[in-house]
């Protein structure tokens, strides 16, 4: 069989897996495990994902695991899974979260909710689809098509799975950081998030960074009648909202000093030109004049920092009554990318707020139901395993893949380029318009399965020596 | 028999905690008369059947309930003592329905469905808005008719009970039932005193516009991350909406919105006006609201505008989306020189002259439509004047003239559907809290205020009657 072994073969064997069922099967599974890390009630089904549907899988493709409990309280365990075949051999990290965001149980409008994945065309619908659970199945069932064709992987590999990405990745620093030499790879290729486009295979090599924060104006105890007080009692909402208003313009250009990245550079000019934000038939309506004037869709999501009221709540809304109320509470993030000057984004918004008379508007840190924060980190475009991995998904795809300095999602990537050192390679699978961080999420078959062909291609290529570490670049 | 012996009467029966003025408060209290919630909507009938006809037939009064034309509203009743054709009528009004409870968020966790006695504080769901305040109407009417044998003068006592709701229908029913309603001037109370102090008459009150600002843009939300800056977003299109109708100092910015020809008798009222919250109040923020007005002359002569809820995202459980949509219930409180016609088609060409076409102005919600029209009887009205010198000769007090009063309600509709004059005693105080948790009156001022009413009532069937 072995003299059989061929790229085509193990290609073969990926095609084999999604059109006989193999992958929906596998991911209805894991979908069904409700793996919420933003609910406290949510934690025994992430040891139950690592313990259930993880280690019998990776058994079974002759890795050794270890469980690593998490440091904090209440927050999800990691695994790292490991096949060693030899020490002369490039060894890759490779990534995926099997945690989820809320169900959102009532909200879906397509689909069986959730938690139960349905297929309808080429969409499969179900929370972590997309995110995360559908991608690292697609990259461990490639890795089982390498094994299956050549009989070993011909690289050694280390897989992690975390469980509270979607809060924040707590505890994955510390864990990482205790025990840098069991995560010690040369190169870290993993897949989250979406394309740029489903169908055209996308290379990322970065992340933006989030920074979420609270806003409040608390004026008083309770609410004084609107008629009575209008015009003598200072209105909390008023000042919240034009608060708001001074941080970005109403074309949603962020005003706050120190809060913007230099210049789009040429290099990443040249890299995002030819890349079109298309989410698909379901995308949501690009306004080409909304945020930074002057840049391209893409530099704004790719290169640029963008700022969003996530929440925002002023008396009850369910029950508006005449009254002017005590509080006005907003939930805020801002996406920012390399370059920007991260260390400082709270104490600038103070002194911006400042500036335009806000003193009584507070910065507070997040609800503790989404807390997660992420630093922006970034590899080369020209690094050698950058342009390794770009001509083995080029030789399957007969053309070259999307080039992303920097993904518009959030993750901890940091902790594979800065921590560990590593050149990050991520291979997103999803697309744009797949609904993953709210009701409705979804995949669709036929990118993914376009996705088996890319993982399987590059794990075949890493077996077969012409590696950047293997020739010792 | 005599003015003192009337008043003397009806503090006998306030005082007398077991079986007097309290113990009547407390039934009415009983009746969780919410008009903003459409279940109670037996509550108000009850309120009407169950507590007011027996009440004012015992009074000597003929009862008449309307039911409310529009569906979910509550009825109104009428109550009319006809002594002499002859004689003046006037117009007495109450209102039976409430606001919401908010169960559960009164700090103690007082029941808002009974009175809870502490100190000077009685607690209780429509203590001071409104059931306290006709009660003690009634009870000044049921003194003077056990000291002079009658009014001396008619009366047509009007408690309607949708009040909290906009006091929906109750212009249709005057409107179909003229007649029935026909009065000389209105005289009631409601609402608190503009200075604790000392009593005071109200001569209008502002109207009250509710309308609610949406900016939809898309079906569910988008990651923030893949999204971010790409997408319109609906919340920074709302809060600069809202910023360009409101300063952050709470100057009102929309042309249209800035009363014009205020009269100089009502500028000047208003000027004389201390507005004094007494010490549980909040405390007055002196920069906020129009420059270069006094506290007396922003409520009494200017408009002012409140977001009095607004929601984007989910608020308890946020994710990180670009929302769909951003949501705000907004009220305009209005003088009678900023016509309501006028309100929302001046918003909608401010906003459209900002830029803000996606911003759609819709409906209030069904539970907080909240329209009241405003109205004002000028200060120098003979009925502004009878009533001030009553009860100056009542109280031995300064009354003062609060030319309009802050808060919305029903003057308007009857100065324009019955064209009488009006006028209000409020016996409440500002720090009442009577739309939130805790509600309450203070049982010394309440006394106060049953004294000088129940003086007033005397005096409209004297000789020196109010004879218009």
């Amino acid at each position: 069989m072995s003299e059989e072994a061929s790229r085509s073969g193990a290609l073969s064997r990926g095609h084999d897996y999604f059109d006989k069922g193999g992958f929906e099967k596998e991911l209805a599974d894991r979908v069904a495990i409700r793996s919420e890390s933003q609910r406290p009630e949510g934690l025994p089904e992430l040891h139950r994902y690592i313990g259930e549907a993880m280690i019998p899988a990776f058994d079974e493709m002759g890795f050794t695991h270890k469980v690593f409990e998490n440091p904090f309280e209440g927050c999800g365990p990691f695994l790292l899974a490991e096949r060693h075949e030899e020490d002369a051999l490039p060894t890759v990290l490779g990534y995926g979260h099997g945690d989820v965001i809320q169900g959102l149980d009532d909200m879906w409008t397509k689909g069986k909710g959730p938690w139960v994945t349905d297929r309808q065309g080429d969409k499969i619908y179900g929370r972590g689809t997309a995110d995360n659970k559908g991608q690292h199945t697609v990259n461990m069932a490639a890795m089982r098509a390498v094994l299956q064709e050549r009989g070993r992987l011909g690289f050694n590999a280390k897989v992690l799975i975390e469980m509270g990405e979607e809060n924040g990745s707590k505890g994955l620093r510390e864990v990482v950081t205790e025990n840098k030499s069991e995560f010690a790879a040369d190169v870290f290729i993993g897949s989250d998030g979406p394309r740029v486009r489903a169908d055209w295979p996308t290379l990322t090599l970065g992340n933006r960074g989030t920074e979420p924060f609270d806003l409040l104006v608390d004026l008083r105890d309770g609410g004084h009648h609107s008629g009575n007080w209008g015009g003598l009692l200072a209105s909390p909402g008023a000042i919240l909202l034009n608060a708001l208003a001074t941080i970005v313009d109403d074309n949603g250009a962020i005003q706050v000093e120190g809060w913007l990245p230099p210049p789009v550079s040429n290099s990443v000019r040249m890299a995002l030109k030819d890349i079109e934000i298309d989410g698909g038939p379901d995308a949501p309506e690009i306004d080409p004049g909304w945020g930074q004037p002057g840049l391209t869709p893409a530099e704004k999501v790719y290169a640029w920092n963008s700022f969003e009221v996530l929440a925002l709540k002023i008396g009850n809304p369910d029950n508006p009554v005449n009254a002017i109320p005590g509080k006005a509470w907003a939930h805020c993030q801002l996406r920012y990318v390399v370059g920007t000057d991260r260390d400082n984004l709270i104490s600038n918004l103070e002194k911006h707020l400042k500036k335009h008379g806000f003193e009584n508007v507070q910065i507070l840190p997040p609800p503790p139901q989404n807390t997660g924060g992420f630093v922006a980190s970034q590899t080369d475009m020209d690094h050698p395993w950058a342009k390794w991995v770009r001509s083995s998904i080029e030789e399957t795809m007969g053309e070259p893949p999307a080039i992303i300095p920097s993904m518009g999602g959030s993750i901890g990537n940091d902790i594979f380029t800065d921590l560990l050192g590593l050149p990050a390679i991520w291979l997103p699978h999803s697309y744009a318009a797949c609904s993953q961080h709210a009701p409705d999420e979804h995949i669709l078959f036929s990118g993914f399965r376009n996705a088996m062909e890319v993982m399987t291609g590059i794990y075949w290529d890493l077996g077969e020596g012409a590696t950047p570490t293997g020739d010792a670049a | 028999m005599s003015r003192q012996n009337t008043i003397d009467k009806a503090l006998d029966c306030y005082d007398d905690e077991k079986n007097g003025y309290y113990k009547r408060l407390a039934d009415l209290v009983a009746v969780p008369s919410e008009s903003q919630n459409p279940d109670r909507v037996p509550s108000l009938y009850q309120y009407l059947e169950e507590q007011m006809v027996p009440a004012f037939t015992k009074l000597g009064f003929e009862t008449k309930i309307y039911d409310n034309p529009f569906d979910s509203c509550g009825p109104v009743l009428l109550a009319t003592r006809i002594e002499d054709e002859s004689l003046p009528t006037i117009f007495a009004y109450g209102h039976g329905d409430v606001v919401l409870g908010m169960e559960g968020q009164w700090e103690e966790d007082r029941d808002p469905w009974a009175l809870t006695f502490d100190g000077d504080k009685i607690y209780g769901r429509g203590t001071a808005d409104n059931k306290g305040q006709h009660l003690a109407h009634m009870v000044a009417i049921e003194s003077v008719l056990e000291t002079r044998g009658k009014l001396g003068i008619n009366v047509k006592f009007v408690i309607e009970t949708g009040e909290e709701n906009g006091s929906r229908g109750l212009r249709e029913i005057i409107h179909d039932n003229r007649d029935d309603f026909a009065s000389d001037a209105m005289l009631a109370s409601d609402g608190p005193r503009a200075n604790i102090a000392e009593p005071n008459i109200s001569l209008g009150n502002r109207g009250c516009m509710n309308f609610g600002l949406e900016a939809n843009f898309r079906e569910g939300g988008h990651h923030s991350g893949n999204w971010g800056g790409l997408l319109r977003s609906p919340a920074h299109r709302l809060n600069h909406a809202i910023s360009s109708i409101i300063s952050p100092k709470g100057e009102i910015l929309v042309e249209g919105w800035r009363p014009q020809g205020i009269p100089d008798s009502v500028r000047e009222a208003a000027l004389a006006g201390e507005r004094a919250a007494g010490e549980t109040g909040p405390k007055i923020d002196k920069d906020w609201g129009e420059p270069g007005l006094t506290g007396s002359q922003k409520v009494s002569m200017w408009n002012s505008f409140e977001v009095l809820a607004m929601q984007i995202g989910n608020p308890d459980r946020p994710v990180n989306a670009v929302p769909p949509w951003a949501r705000a219930a907004c009220q305009l409180r209005h003088v009678i020189e900023t016509k309501q016609e006028d309100i929302l088609p001046s918003l909608r060409r401010h906003l459209d002259e900002h830029g803000f076409t996606d911003i759609e102005i819709t409906e209030p919600p069904e539970a907080n439509r909240g329209y009241f029209v405003p109205g004002r009887t000028n200060p120098d009205h003979p009925w502004a004047i009878w009533l001030k010198t009553a009860v100056e000769k009542t109280s031995g007090q300064n009354c003062g003239i609060v030319p309009c009063s802050g808060g919305s309600n029903i003057t308007g509709i009857i100065a324009e559907e019955l064209g009488i004059p009006f006028a209000w005693l409020p016996m409440s105080y500002l720090a009442c809290s009577q739309h939130a948790p805790n509600e309450h009156i203070l049982k010394s001022l309440m006394r106060e205020g049953m004294g000088i009413i129940a003086g007033v009532y005397w005096e409209l069937g004297s000789e020196e009657g109010y004879r218009p």
